[in-house]
């Protein structure tokens, strides 16, 4: 990995990994990461959660970060809470919504 | 370091005491319908009978609330985003609640004995008081309050008022006291029971949970409001007026608030389910579904009772019993047992794994296609009995209940390779 520089498609897969048990789908395919920066000692990760206040969610946000500093060792992973824009099903990718039944 | 940013790592209860609360009530639920077989002959006539007070004491203590006091450890501190205040009154309840019930249940099945009726009445209100106390130390402390902590604020206190009349009916039992007649007293403790405590608790709980698990969006709780006064109101009413000898018209202006109130939830939960994203309904909230429909079956019942004296009808009564109990209380507890205990289970022990390796679908966690045949077996089991007591037909009767005991044994099944996945 330290061979060539990080790009935010590396940790888009790399996300795929934290799949939500209840619905069996990725956080990526579930639209909920909003934006990715990769700064020199850390990675940022801007997402948001279905639904406000649900234990399981809120879990997510702890994975994530585990899962970012475990495969890129070195980095600091910061994962910002946003509620703005607020997540619809219309984010969901193609697969996602197949899966829902939407 | 795994859960730091967790809200159910941070706040819940250990997982074994919780444990415990969902253990005994799966155990009881197989025994309930056991023991509806073995004494199936038992089931018909008036429901002031030794047998039917204890198997129904067997549901309504040992299923119904044990899993409400263990669901609530659990949901209380993550829906409210607050620690739960003892975790060691919880283990003390739970030791003090099921020897009541155990001892409460004996008494009534073999009703002449020594044991008094006071004494697991003594227990039960004991163990009902420490857990209203816990909560309430555990609400105060909550910074975000929202509707569903209003419902269970209300829910504790019918609680105690349900204790309370269940204590001075086992007092009566051992020496008459009470004034009025005894069966009004026990209509007030049911009534109480089932729409102040648990009614309060499942609809509360659903404002949070249903939407969670249908991924519903937009919808509003302005009904949600609307109940909350009506049934509460209603029920303040009935707590008043049924001791009196004669309850007049009262009864009729305060049950037609409750139904009312009962109505509007309806319409809200309808409403959150139109608002679905996730189409496809699992079988926990097939269960569910199922049971909002009897939920509504019921209050119109319940409802047409204000106007005509029921126990004319031979068995109607128990028949009313058995949709209240099983159609809609027992259906919505399995159905959201299939939803939470599958996630406590896995948060319990795969949390720390997610991304490292591959964890289970919750789904996955218990044979579905047995779990869709345990609903059939259990709606079957109703259509069975309904008619079957209506007629006093014996041999259909136990056809029924041993539809319910083969659905109870695929329960605890699953429940088994849930706690082993």
């Amino acid at each position: 990995m330290s061979n060539r520089e990080i790009t935010k498609g590396d940790i888009l897969d790399t996300l795929k990994s934290v799949v939500d048990p209840e619905i069996g789908i990725n956080i990526v395919d579930l639209g909920l990461i909003y934006n990715i920066s990769i700064t020199e000692d850390s990675i940022i990760v801007e997402m948001t959660l279905t639904t406000p206040g649900c234990p399981m969610h809120e879990s997510i946000i702890g994975w994530v970060k585990r899962i970012l500093e475990l495969s890129y060792p070195g980095k600091r992973a910061i994962v910002n809470l946003v509620w703005e824009p607020t997540w619809t099903p219309e984010k969901m990718s193609d697969d996602a919504r197949k899966k829902l039944r939407i | 370091m795994n859960n730091q940013n967790s809200v159910a790592g941070i706040y819940s209860p250990p997982f074994r005491i919780v444990v415990k609360y969902f253990v005994a009530t799966i155990l009881s639920f197989i025994v309930f319908n056991l023991m509806l077989l073995i004494d199936y002959k038992s089931i018909s006539g008036h429901h002031f009978q030794p047998k039917i007070l204890s198997i129904n004491h067997i549901l309504t203590l040992g299923f119904i609330t044990m899993i409400i006091f263990g669901a609530m450890f659990q949901l209380v501190p993550v829906v409210l985003e607050v620690k739960l205040f003892s975790a060691i009154l919880a283990e003390i309840q739970f030791w003090i609640y099921t020897a009541g019930t155990i001892l409460l249940a004996y008494k009534f099945y073999f009703f002449t004995s020594s044991l008094s009726f006071e004494f697991p009445a003594i227990l039960l209100s004991l163990a009902m008081t420490i857990f209203a106390i816990n909560i309430s130390i555990t609400m105060t402390r909550v910074k975000k309050w929202n509707i569903t902590g209003t419902y269970l604020a209300s829910a504790l206190f019918w609680l105690l008022i349900t204790a309370l009349a269940g204590y001075l009916l086992s007092k009566n039992l051992d020496s008459p006291f009470i004034k009025i007649n005894h069966l009004q007293y026990l209509k007030l403790h049911a009534i109480t029971a089932f729409i102040g405590w648990v009614s309060m608790v499942v609809m509360g709980v659903s404002f949070k949970l249903i939407p969670m698990f249908t991924l519903s969006q937009g919808h509003k709780l302005n009904l949600a409001k609307w109940t909350f006064f009506l049934v509460n109101i209603g029920l303040l009413g009935i707590n008043w007026i049924m001791h009196y000898p004669e309850t007049g018209i009262y009864t009729l202006i305060f049950g037609l608030l409750i139904f009312v109130g009962i109505v509007l939830y309806l319409i809200q939960i309808f409403i959150i389910f139109k608002k679905r994203i996730r189409k496809r309904l699992d079988i926990g909230l097939k269960f569910s579904a199922f049971a909002f429909i009897v939920m509504g079956i019921s209050a119109l019942l319940n409802f047409s009772f204000l106007f005509f004296d029921y126990e004319r009808i031979k068995n109607l009564t128990l028949i009313y019993g058995f949709i209240v109990l099983v159609g809609y209380i027992s259906f919505l507890i399995i159905g959201q047992m299939y939803k939470i205990v599958p996630f406590l289970v896995w948060y319990h022990k795969y949390s720390s794994k997610v991304g490292l390796e591959k964890t289970p679908m919750l789904k996955d966690m218990f044979n579905e296609k047995l779990a869709e045949l345990q609903f059939y077996l259990m709606i079957s089991g109703l259509v069975v009995l309904i008619p079957s007591l209506l007629m006093e037909l014996q041999i259909f009767i136990f056809i029924a209940f041993v539809l319910f005991s083969l659905s109870s044994l695929i329960f605890g099944f699953n429940m088994i390779k849930i706690f082993r996945s």
